[in-house]
């Protein structure tokens, strides 16, 4: 059933009921009727707006989950193309005596049209069937966010959440790092606070013996100024890279310090109207 | 066999670092080791404050003194560019009470050769311009300096594997054995022999005094350090308070003015201009296991203390805060000794002070292992006189 959001991605079924229920099987019987799968308490409610019969309830705090009231309801859809976190659905049970829909927002070129025939996809994004597509609405107040409703035969309606893209890259295709065009010269400014060159910085890798952000800082100051590394220390990473030959990932990145931000003495001793020192 | 090592030092900061330059200068066949880098541990998280202003007039004062006296040779005849500076140092006196042991204390360090003045509330706010206006009055120190910490460790090992010594990093210890007259030292990467070992791993000094039946009562004792941007001149030279004597040796009655989470803390005004033109805000001292995360309620009373004797820095941007540990001693004085272990050395416990320390913890080490006369009586520092 799934280890649920934090570890897997996408929320599990029992985290979904808990956050915002499930419809009952009369209700489903009904026709179409909306489902939020959204179970993180973000703080978020465009979808209470987008519901013109007011049958989505986020309320205060904004971080509460969205609850629908299944009965006010109508399966429009409004709140689908709204939901900025693409977590809400329509499942309609009773298009056909075989089959069921499902209306899902989807934002790949191209989209698909009406007939076509798709790979259903579940919400971890794995092949269950084939399905059906049935409408594709995308008016310019969806803002690009397509709602594609699809039909699926109904053992499958519970898992089917998406389609899959229909001119996704093969999957052995893989992205192409950017290659630098060769060493940095040794002029180069690397740690603009400090202004420490790519030389000063090579000769504490051959001279000095730095083997790590931290101890390339230590040795020449780079990465000891206002922003702290956060400019430079990927360029110090590669020039040790070049010089040692290690790999990226065996090259220590320096040591995160507060603060995060540079705050004044003033901020700090919380003498300072706004400043963190009461917080 | 493998090559047999005169002198083997374990610790490779400020303080390891000297003894296997000094070592290496009387002709010893010397290796450093070190679980990390050079200057990993307590010397890269610490100031660059070279002191006598600190000590305790006696011993204390002139062992600091010899040591301080070394520093301008040392920027000398170092490769790596130490940064030795000597302004002299401030101290601020806060209250009458204040001023009055600040006499006492002047005219015992006279006594020990060290000069100092008292100025009074005119001389100390024309000597520090930006100062706080209440302040009544400062104490002088003419001979105090700093010095990059990091560059001088460097400078040591670097010019000490200049002239012959072996340097042994990222390797860490994992056991010692004796056998005979020698000593096998068993590293992650090999086994080394040497017919002396000198202990300089400070804070971690006890791990490896265990592995040859030593009890070392060192213990980490935490400060934390605030970081300002570059920014004009906040005060010409390193200034502190004189209430900082009472909280790193923790005597006497005398209470000072300040408010519950600076006393909490055992915070002290310290402020270091360095090379780089920013500066450096200390001190708080703290019992804290291994811990060198830094904690917000110590950086605020650091940044709280700082403003009281500088309201200047009010708007002047902190950008980073660290922390180290303090290998501290309970009577508040290194060990710089051999041990009943005969070729084991200790040089660890320097507490606030292993940078400053470090040259003439290196050359006596040198004259005891050379078997020389020690330049003063060192028995204040020797290991036995905490063997119960």
């Amino acid at each position: 059933m799934g280890n649920g959001v934090i570890i897997d991605g996408f929320p599990s079924m029992e985290e979904i009921k808990k956050a915002n229920g499930w419809p009952t099987e009369k209700r489903f019987a009904k026709g179409p009727v909306a489902i939020a799968e959204c179970v993180q308490e973000i703080p978020c409610n465009p979808c209470e707006g987008a519901c013109p019969s007011h049958a989505i309830c986020v309320g205060q705090p904004i971080t509460n989950t969205p609850q629908v009231d299944r009965e006010k309801c109508t399966g429009c859809g409004l709140c689908v193309a709204a939901c900025s976190g693409l977590a809400i659905f329509v499942i309609d049970k009773t298009y056909s005596e075989t089959e069921a829909t499902v209306s899902f927002p989807f934002e790949y070129l191209p989209l698909p049209e009406p007939g076509d025939k798709v790979e259903a996809l579940t919400r971890g994004g794995e092949y269950r069937c084939e399905g059906t597509i049935v409408r594709v609405m995308n008016p310019k107040r969806n803002d690009h966010t397509a709602v594609v409703t699809m039909a699926v035969p109904k053992e499958y309606i519970d898992d089917v959440r998406t389609m899959k893209r229909l001119n996704a890259p093969k999957e052995e295709t893989v992205f192409e790092p950017v290659i630098p065009d060769g060493p940095i010269d040794d002029d180069v400014i690397v740690c603009r606070c400090e202004e420490i060159t790519a030389g000063e910085i090579r000769k504490a890798v051959r001279e000095y013996k730095g083997e790590s952000v931290t101890e390339i800082k230590r040795r020449v100051r780079a990465g000891m100024g206002l922003c702290q590394g956060r400019t430079c220390g990927k360029l110090v990473t590669r020039i040790i890279q070049e010089e040692t030959g290690k790999k990226p990932n065996e090259i220590l990145p320096s040591t995160d310090r507060p603060p995060v931000r540079a705050v004044t003495f003033g901020e700090l001793a919380g003498a300072k109207e706004g400043g963190c020192g009461d917080e | 066999m493998s090559k047999i090592y005169d002198v083997a030092v374990i610790g490779a900061g400020a303080v390891g670092s000297s003894v296997t330059y000094y070592n290496t200068l009387r002709g010893a066949d010397v290796i450093l080791i070190d679980k990390g880098d050079i200057a990993e541990g307590t010397s890269s998280k610490s100031d660059g404050n070279i002191l006598v202003c600190d000590k305790m007039p006696g011993f204390d004062a002139k062992f600091a003194k010899a040591s301080q006296d070394m520093f301008p040779a040392l920027s000398e005849e170092l490769d790596y560019e130490i940064e030795w500076r000597q302004k002299g140092s401030l101290y601020l006196l806060e209250t009458e009470e204040e001023i009055e042991i600040a006499k006492g204390f002047c005219e015992d360090m006279k006594k020990c050769g060290i000069e100092m003045r008292i100025l009074n509330k005119q001389e100390v706010h024309e000597d520090e311009p930006l100062l706080a206006e209440d302040i009544p009055a400062g104490l002088e120190t003419i001979s105090d300096g700093s010095v990059y910490p990091i560059g001088l460790a460097y400078g040591f090992a670097l010019k000490a594997e200049k002239l012959g010594a072996e340097l042994s990093l990222h390797n860490p210890v994992k056991g010692i054995d004796k056998e005979g007259d020698l000593f096998i030292i068993h590293t992650e990467n090999e086994d080394i022999t040497a017919k002396n070992v000198v202990n300089c791993a400070g804070v971690w000094s006890p791990v490896i005094g265990e592995m040859v039946g030593l009890d070392i009562p060192i213990q980490a004792r935490q400060g934390q350090i605030l970081v300002a941007e570059q920014t004009f001149q906040v005060a010409r030279r390193k200034v502190h308070e004189f209430g900082y004597m009472l909280t790193k040796f923790q005597s006497g009655t005398y209470k000072r003015p300040v408010s519950e989470r600076v006393e909490r803390n055992g915070v002290a005004f310290v402020f270091e201009p360095t090379a780089a033109n920013n500066f450096l805000i200390g001190s708080s001292r703290k019992f804290a296991g291994e811990d060198i995360s830094n904690d917000i309620e110590v950086m605020q009373a650091l940044a709280e203390r700082a403003m009281r004797f500088f309201p200047v820095m009010e708007n002047i941007k902190i950008i980073r805060a660290y922390s180290g540990l303090r290998p501290y001693t309970p009577d508040h004085m290194p060990i710089v000794s051999g041990t009943p272990v005969p070729g084991f050395y200790i040089a660890a416990g320097h507490e606030g002070d292993g940078i400053g320390l470090s040259p003439i913890t290196g050359k006596v080490i040198a004259d005891m292992i050379a078997g020389d006369e020690p330049f003063m009586d060192l028995s204040p520092l020797s290991y036995d006189r905490f063997i119960k």
